[in-house]
C-alpha cells in the first residue's frame, strides 16, 4: 500500500498517477472484489456499499492502440478506444467486473464489444436516461436499484439503505475535501499547479474513498505549508473544460509556456466534485438527483428554463462562476475528436464562457500524445493573443 | 461485359412515387403556416409520429433533408456553414448539413437559394429524443437552438431494456415500458402547450390503429422478397422505406404499400427478379446507405448479387409477432410497440450462448431469406448505428456460420470520404469470396 502521512502526500498521489491502479491490484490480491467503471456516472456511492472498489478506467495518452482496433471501430471516441484497447491488452486484468454508465453512444453502442471481449464474471450497462425531467428520475432510481440487486447477487452480499447511506457521506466527505484543495488554486499564484492538480484527481479515482480523501488531506496540508511563490503577476490564469482528460500532456503544454491552469470542467476533476448527494430517506433518490440533475455533462438533457439565456445559465452557468472566482483570463476547450455530446455544445460553451469574460480557444483532438506539438502551438499563440 | 450491361432488371415502379413522398414532406412544413399548423423539426423512429400526426404537427424531417442534399451531392456548403461555427467534421453529418442549412436561413431570413425542392420550414418546436442510440437526437436541437433561439427544444427519453446475457428482460419490461409512456404524455403536454390545442386521444388511437396496419402491411409486403428470384432489393428498399418512416400513421403510408404488395406480387407471379440471373442473395445487415452512392446497389445488381432484405430501416415487425399486451390507452400501446419491438429478439440470443440481440436478427433474415453472405456498411460520422458493427459480424461468424462479410466504410453525407474505383473493387473481392463459399457449399 502507498503510505500516505503528512508530507508526502504529493509524493503519494505522484506514485499512484504513475502506477495506475496499483492499489486496486494490491487490494484483489488481498480478496477485495474491483470493479471498474467509464465516465463521472459510475455510481461510486453504491460500489462503495457493496463493499467493493471502484475505480475509474483509463487509458493511455502515450501508447498507440494497437489491439483495440481489431475489435472497435475507429469512429468511436478516441478516449473509449484507447481504455478499451488498454483493457484488452491486460492493464485492468485484476477487474473482476465493470460498470458501464450509459453516458454516450461511444459507450452505449459498444457495451457488447466490452462486455463479450473482456468476458469478466460482472457485467453491469447502467441505463441513465439523458432527461432530467421527474418521469426520469423514479427511473432512475428503479435502475439504481437494479444495479444494487445485480451487486448483492454478484457479492452475496446484502446492500442495506444505512450502508448506502454511510457511502453517501463518505463521498461528500471526499469531495467537500477536493474542493478545499481546489481553493488553494484560487491564489495567484496558486498554491498547487494544473500538473500537480491532475495527479492528484486522477490517484483518487483509483483508491477506497477512506483512502481518497487521506490522500486529499494529506496534499491539502502539505499544500497550504508551502511558501507561496512570487510567481508572475502577469501570467494568465487559464481554465480547462472538457470530459475524461486524466493526464498531465496538455496540462504540461499549457504550464510550460507559463500560464497557470487554475480551474477546470472536466469529469475527471471539478465535474465529480462540486456536487454532493443529498442525504434523503431513500439514498436512492439523493443519488438519482445527484447524478442525473446537479451533475453537469452534455448527455443530460438541460433546457426547462423559458428563455434560451436561461437555458443556457442552466447548463453553463457553473462555469461563469468558476470563471469569477478562480479569476480566469482564458479557457481551453478540450474535445475529442468523434465526440457528438461535447462538439454539438462548442459554439454555445464558446460564445457563453466569452461572454463571461474569459476567451476560448477550441481544441479538437484525439486521447493521444501524437498530436501535442501542434496543440502546444496552438496553445501559445492563444496564450499570446490574450496577453 | 455483356452480362454487365444487362444491369439492375428491375425497381419497382411504385418506388417511383417517392421523391413526390419526399417533396411533399418538404413542402408540407412550408405550406403550414398559410394552413395555420405548426411545425416541429423532428427525428425518425422515435414514437412520436403518431401524436404529431393527431395534433395536426407537421414534423420536419432533419435527416430526409440531409439524406436528399447528400442524394444530390449538395450537401458540402451547408457542411462547411456549420464548420465556420467549430461544428467538427466528425460529427453527425445529418445533424451538420442541417444546422448550416438552418444557419443560412436564419441569417438570410428565407431558404438558401438552391435549397432542394425549397428546403424546410423554420420550425415553431423541436422535438428531440433520448434513446438508447444516437446522441444527435437530443444534441442536434440543442445546438440549433443556438440559431433560433426562440424555439423551444423538448426531448423524450424511449429507452428499452439493454441486453444482457445473464438478465431476464421480461422482468423490466414494465418499468420500461411504464417510463415510455409517461415520456410521451410529457410530449403530449409539450404539444398542447405549443399548438394551443388539446390531444384528441380517440384521433391518436385511430392514427396507432393505422400505423399498426401499416406495420403489417409493410411486413407482409417485404416477406414477398423472400421469393427466388427476389422481386425487389435493398436499393429500392432505400426508398420505399419513406412512407413508413416519414409518414407513419397516415393513409398515403397505408395505400402506398398496398400498391406495391400488388406490384411485387405481379412481378413474382411473373417471374420478374431484382438480377438476371440471380447468383448471390446477400442482406444488408446493418448501417445506414451512402445517399450519394445509391448507385453501388445496382453495381451488386448488374453482378448478379441481390440484397432481399436489410435491417436498415426495417423499423417494424408485425404486431402479432410482438405479442403486446391488450390496453386502450394509445400512449400505452406505443410504447408496448416500442419496447418489444426492440426486445422480441432477445429470447432467440438467450438460446443461442455467444449470440446478442442484433446478430440473431440478422440470422433469423439469412435463413429466411436464404442469404449467401452479409454486408456492413460503417459510416464514419454516425456512431449511433456504426458503432459496434465489428463486432456484430465477429459474433455472426462465431456463433452461425463463417460467411463471407463485406464492410464498406463510408458515410451518410459528406462524400469527401467516398472513392468509388477503390469501392467497387472491394465489392468485386467480396463477391468472389461469395462465388468461393458457395462453390464449397456446393
Amino acid at each position: 500500500m502507498t503510505d500516505i502521512r503528512d508530507g508526502n502526500g504529493l509524493a503519494a498521489a505522484e506514485k499512484l498517477y504513475t502506477q495506475y491502479g496499483s492499489r486496486a491490484r494490491e487490494l484483489k490480491a488481498s480478496g477485495k472484489k474491483v470493479i471498474g467503471y467509464l465516465s463521472a456516472l459510475g455510481p461510486i456511492e453504491i460500489m462503495t456499499a457493496a463493499g467493493v472498489l471502484p475505480i475509474r478506467l483509463k487509458g493511455n495518452v502515450s501508447e498507440a492502440i494497437s489491439k483495440g482496433d481489431a475489435y472497435m471501430e475507429t469512429i468511436v471516441c478516441p478516449f473509449v478506444r484507447n481504455v478499451f484497447d488498454a483493457a484488452v491488452k491486460g492493464k485492468y486484468d485484476f477487474l473482476d467486473g465493470m460498470v458501464m454508465p450509459h453516458q454516450c453512444d461511444s459507450i452505449d453502442r459498444t457495451n457488447e464489444t466490452w462486455n463479450y471481449t473482456l468476458n469478466l464474471p460482472y457485467w453491469h450497462f447502467l441505463n441513465m436516461p439523458h432527461v432530467a425531467d421527474d418521469p426520469s428520475i423514479a427511473f432512475t432510481k428503479e435502475i439504481l436499484r437494479i444495479f444494487v440487486k445485480s451487486l448483492e447477487k454478484y457479492t452475496g452480499n446484502k446492500i442495506t439503505d444505512e450502508a448506502i447511506a454511510k457511502a453517501v457521506a463518505a463521498h461528500n466527505q471526499n469531495r467537500k475535501l477536493m474542493r478545499d484543495l481546489y481553493d488553494l488554486r484560487k491564489s495567484n499564484p496558486p498554491l498547487i499547479s494544473g500538473v500537480e492538480m491532475m495527479k492528484v484527481c486522477v490517484a483518487a479515482m483509483s483508491l477506497p474513498v477512506e483512502e481518497s480523501s487521506a490522500l486529499i488531506e494529506a496534499v491539502t496540508k502539505e499544500v497550504k505549508e508551502r511558501t507561496p511563490a512570487a510567481g508572475n503577476p502577469k501570467a494568465k490564469r487559464i481554465m480547462l473544460i472538457g470530459d475524461q482528460i486524466d493526464d498531465v500532456a496538455v496540462i504540461e503544454a499549457i504550464e510550460s509556456t507559463g500560464a497557470y491552469l487554475v480551474m477546470d470542467d472536466l469529469s475527471t476533476g471539478s465535474k465529480m466534485y462540486w456536487q454532493d448527494v443529498d442525504v434523503t430517506p431513500d439514498p436512492l433518490q439523493g443519488i438519482a438527483e445527484r447524478y442525473l440533475r446537479k451533475l453537469k455533462i452534455p448527455t443530460t438533457f438541460i433546457g426547462s428554463a423559458p428563455t434560451y439565456q436561461g437555458i443556457l445559465e442552466e447548463r453553463f452557468g457553473h462555469m461563469k462562476n468558476y470563471v469569477k472566482e478562480f479569476k480566469v483570463d482564458g479557457a481551453i476547450l478540450f474535445i475529442y475528436k468523434y465526440c457528438d455530446p461535447y462538439g454539438f455544445e462548442v459554439p454555445a460553451i464558446k460564445s457563453y464562457v466569452e461572454a463571461a469574460g474569459a476567451p476560448v480557444l477550441y481544441l479538437e483532438d484525439e486521447y493521444s500524445t501524437s498530436s501535442l506539438a501542434r496543440v502546444k502551438t496552438r496553445i501559445e499563440a492563444f496564450l499570446e493573443m490574450i496577453a | 461485359m455483356a452480362e454487365e450491361k444487362k444491369g439492375r432488371a428491375v425497381a419497382t415502379s411504385t418506388a417511383a412515387s417517392i421523391p413526390k413522398f419526399v417533396r411533399g414532406n418538404l413542402s408540407a412544413t412550408l405550406k403550414a403556416k398559410e394552413e395555420g399548423k405548426k411545425v416541429a423539426a423532428a427525428f425518425i423512429a422515435d414514437g412520436q409520429d403518431e401524436i404529431m400526426r393527431a395534433m395536426d404537427i407537421v414534423p420536419a424531417w432533419g435527416e430526409s433533408f440531409s439524406g436528399v442534399c447528400a442524394a444530390k451531392r449538395d450537401a458540402e456548403k451547408y457542411l462547411q456553414k456549420a464548420e465556420s461555427d467549430n461544428f467538427s467534421r466528425s460529427l453527425c453529418t445529418y445533424a451538420t448539413c442541417n444546422i448550416g442549412f438552418d444557419m443560412m436561413r436564419e441569417e438570410l431570413g428565407q431558404a438558401p437559394e438552391g435549397a432542394p425542392w425549397g428546403g424546410m420550414a423554420r420550425p415553431d418546436m423541436m422535438l428531440g429524443n433520448g434513446q438508447l442510440l444516437c446522441d444527435p437526437r437530443f444534441k442536434w436541437p440543442q445546438a440549433t437552438q443556438h440559431y433560433q433561439q426562440d424555439v423551444p427544444v423538448f426531448v423524450t427519453n424511449m429507452y428499452y431494456p439493454p441486453w444482457d446475457p445473464n438478465g431476464d428482460h421480461h422482468e423490466v419490461e414494465e418499468l420500461y415500458v411504464k417510463y415510455a409512456k409517461e415520456e410521451l404524455h410529457e410530449t403530449v403536454k409539450f404539444c398542447e402547450k405549443i399548438t394551443g390545442k388539446k390531444m384528441d386521444w380517440d384521433r391518436l388511437a385511430k392514427t396507432v390503429e393505422l400505423s399498426d396496419k401499416t406495420w403489417d402491411l409493410f411486413i407482409d409486403t417485404y416477406e414477398l422478397r423472400k421469393h427466388i428470384p427476389t422481386p425487389m432489393d435493398t436499393g429500392d428498399a432505400m426508398n420505399t422505406m419513406v412512407p413508413l418512416t416519414f409518414n407513419l400513421g397516415t393513409q398515403e403510408a397505408y395505400d402506398f404499400y398496398v400498391s406495391l404488395k400488388a406490384e411485387l406480387e405481379q412481378k413474382i407471379k411473373d417471374g420478374i427478379g431484382v438480377a438476371d440471373p440471380e447468383k448471390f442473395r446477400v442482406i444488408w445487415a446493418a448501417g445506414l446507405p451512402s445517399w450519394f452512392a445509391l448507385g453501388d446497389f445496382q453495381y451488386f445488381n448488374s453482378k448478379g448479387v441481390v440484397f432481399p432484405v436489410e435491417v436498415t430501416y426495417r423499423g417494424c415487425e408485425k404486431i402479432e409477432r410482438l405479442d403486446l399486451p391488450k390496453t386502450n390507452d394509445p400512449l400505452e400501446h406505443i410504447a408496448w410497440r416500442w419496447v418489444r419491438y426492440w426486445t422480441h429478439w432477445y429470447d432467440a440470443a438467450k438460446k443461442r450462448p455467444g449470440s446478442t440481440p442484433k446478430v440473431e436478427r440478422i440470422i433469423e433474415y439469412i435463413e429466411d431469406y436464404k442469404c449467401d453472405g452479409a454486408v456492413f456498411h460503417s459510416a464514419f460520422s454516425c456512431r449511433s448505428w456504426h458503432a459496434g458493427i465489428m463486432q456484430q459480424a465477429a459474433t455472426l461468424k462465431k456463433v452461425y456460420e463463417d460467411i463471407p462479410i463485406l464492410i464498406m466504410e463510408g458515410d451518410i453525407v459528406d462524400i469527401s470520404s467516398y472513392n468509388e474505383a477503390d469501392t467497387h473493387n472491394r465489392i468485386d473481392a467480396f463477391i468472389e469470396t461469395l462465388a468461393a463459399h458457395k462453390a464449397r457449399k456446393g
